[in-house]
Parts: structure tokens; sequence; C-alpha cells
């Protein structure tokens, strides 16, 4: 009972701090002088259309750098875990069915159209190389499911993932040495609105994404077999 | 109010309709393979009115809006499908009212 008290009063503390705290501020003003720099800043200063995109990749573009190299690490993580040794899948999984087959066989060009366009335009739209590249791994997964036999080319999709990484390195190189600063804009930003615009977003994020979506599909390739791995196991 | 607002207002009206019925069937309907029924055919059908709808009362979007709607139309049925049939691979329970299971019937042959 007297550990309730205790707690009721400890949440009607907070609950007074946060409302005088907050009864300071106004609604409606700018509060935060760092995004009202970037609304202010970004066109004449990256030229790129979507704000958010020159935040990640342009201001804050070594932690973006950092972000991939996060992702990296998790598939490897996924591979050491899952994929010692060698590629043991020998139990077929059970057939998909005829729907999934042919309508796998239509929409998956357009799941990989569609990634592509949204990591090329991310300096344009909202999306761009991490969300672009999500989707493509999506169609590859839809691969799996729909063909059981499917097996992606590992060698291939771990020289594009490195490609891709080595893009954003040797970029942030290019800034370092022409403009003094590691990930500096070497390009020049173009129109507003149009494709080749924002300076070294776009290539940057053509990388990205091919990065993001082959690691994403190796992660799935590495889960699918476990789950054949194991059942070959069981059987034996 | 031009024709194709009118066309755009009923189709519109069309779709949230078929998304209240797909909604009542959702609830009411006994088991998964009913349910199934009501939550992609008739979502589809709304899905497709609604955005044809908007495409044609704002003209610049009537293209995009015409390609949403193939892409439902292409995407759902295989996701409506696939969802079905693992349901009968592990033997959802069917309501005592079934009198008609053709996957059965073709399996046993």
């Amino acid at each position: 009972m007297i550990r309730k008290i205790v707690y009721g009063v400890f949440i009607l503390i907070i609950i007074a701090a946060i409302a005088i705290f907050m009864s300071n501020y106004k609604f409606g003003v700018d509060k935060m002088d760092v995004g009202k720099y970037y609304l202010d800043n970004t066109v004449p200063q990256t030229g790129a259309a979507n704000v958010v995109t020159s935040v990640t990749l342009f201001y804050r573009g070594f932690d973006t750098l950092g972000e991939v190299t996060v992702l990296f690490t998790a598939a490897l993580g996924v591979a050491v875990l899952y994929f010692m040794g060698e590629n043991k899948r020998k139990q077929k999984l059970q057939e998909s069915n005829f729907v999934t087959k042919i309508g796998t066989r239509v929409v998956f060009p357009f799941i990989l159209l569609t990634g592509a366009y949204i990591f090329m335009h991310g300096h344009l739209t909202p999306g761009g190389g991490f969300q672009g590249g999500a989707l493509i791994a999506t169609g590859f997964l839809l691969l799996y499911l729909a063909y059981e036999e499917t097996s992606i080319d590992r060698k291939k999709f771990y020289l594009v993932e490195g490609l891709g990484g080595l893009t954003y390195v040797i970029i942030g190189l290019l800034g370092f040495f022409m403009k003094g600063s590691f990930l500096a804009n070497v390009l020049p930003n173009g129109t507003l609105f149009d494709l080749l615009s924002g300076g070294i977003m776009l290539p940057i994020y053509i990388g990205v994404g091919l990065k993001v979506g082959s690691e994403l599909s190796n992660i799935i390739d590495d889960l699918m077999c476990e789950v054949k791995c194991e059942e070959a196991g069981g059987e034996e | 109010m031009g024709i194709n607002v009118i066309i755009g207002y009923t189709l519109m009206f069309i779709g949230a309709f078929f998304f209240l019925l797909s909604a009542i069937g959702l609830l009411r309907l006994p088991d998964l393979y009913t349910r199934m029924q009501a939550a992609t055919k008739s979502t589809t059908l709304g899905a497709i009115s609604s955005i044809i709808g908007i495409g044609l009362m704002k003209e610049d979007i009537l293209i995009k809006s015409i390609i949403l709607a193939t892409f439902i139309i292409l995407t759902a049925p295989i996701s409506g499908s696939a969802l079905i049939r693992a349901g009968y691979k592990v033997k959802s329970p069917m309501t005592d009212k079934t009198v008609v299971d053709k996957f059965k019937e073709k399996e046993g042959e």
C-alpha cells in the first residue's frame, strides 16, 4: 500500500515537472535553431529537394557511414551464426502454389525497378538507399518463397555489397583530397528537382542501395538455409 | 462540379462501402477461410475503386492511380492465396457448415 502511494506521488511529481517545463514554450514558434538552419540552407547549399536526405547524407554523412557499417556488422553476425561450413541444403520444402509462382514472375522485376527508383530518387522524394535496398531484398525473399530451389550467387552479392560500401568511402576520400574534409561535396549541385542534382548524394545512395539490398538478400539466404538445414538434419 | 468529380465520388463511396463490408465480414464470419474472403476480395475491390475515384477527381494523378490499381490487382491474389494455403496446410479448423473441400478432393486423386 505504502509502495503504491510512493509510486503515485513520484508520478505526480514527474507530471508536474513536465507541465512546468513545457509551459515555458509557446506553440507555433521556432524552437530549434538546428531545424530552422536545415530548412533555410538545404536548397542553396546542397541542391537537394528532400531535406531529410540532405541531413543524413550531407550534413551528417559520416554518421550514415557508421550506420552502413552497423548493418554490415549485423549481416556478418548472421552469416557467422548460420552459415558456418558448407551450404547443406538438401531437403526440399513444400512446393508453393501456382498463383505464387506465376505472380512472382510478374511482380519481381517491378519490385527491383521500384527499389532502384526509390534509392536513385532519395534526394528528391521520400525514401533513399536503405529503403530502396530493403525493397530489393523483399523481391528476393519473394523468389525464395515461390521457388524453393532458389539460391542466390553469394559471391556476386558479396562483390556488389563490397563495391557499394567502397563507393561511399571513395567519395568520402575524394572530398578529403579535393576539398579538405571527409565527405565534402565534390560534385556540382545542379538544378533543383533534377535527377542529377544534390552533388554527392546520388552516387552515395546508389552505392548504399545496392549494398543494403545485397546485404539483406544474403541475410535472407542465411535464414532460409538455416530452416532447410534444420529440416534436413531432423530427417537424417 | 464536373461529371468526373461525380463519378469519382461515387467510386469512392463504393470503395468505402466495400471496406465496411469486409470489416463486418472479418468480425462476423466463422472461420479462417471465409474471413480471408472478406479480408482479400472486398478490400481489393474497395481499394481499387477508391484509388480510381481519386484519380478521376484529379486528372494529373489519374495514370498513377491506374498503375496503383493494376499492382493491387496483381499482388492481392498472390498474398491472399499464399496465406490461405498456409492456413490450410497447418490445418486451421473449418466451420461446421462447410460442405465442400475441393482441395482435399484434388489431393486425394
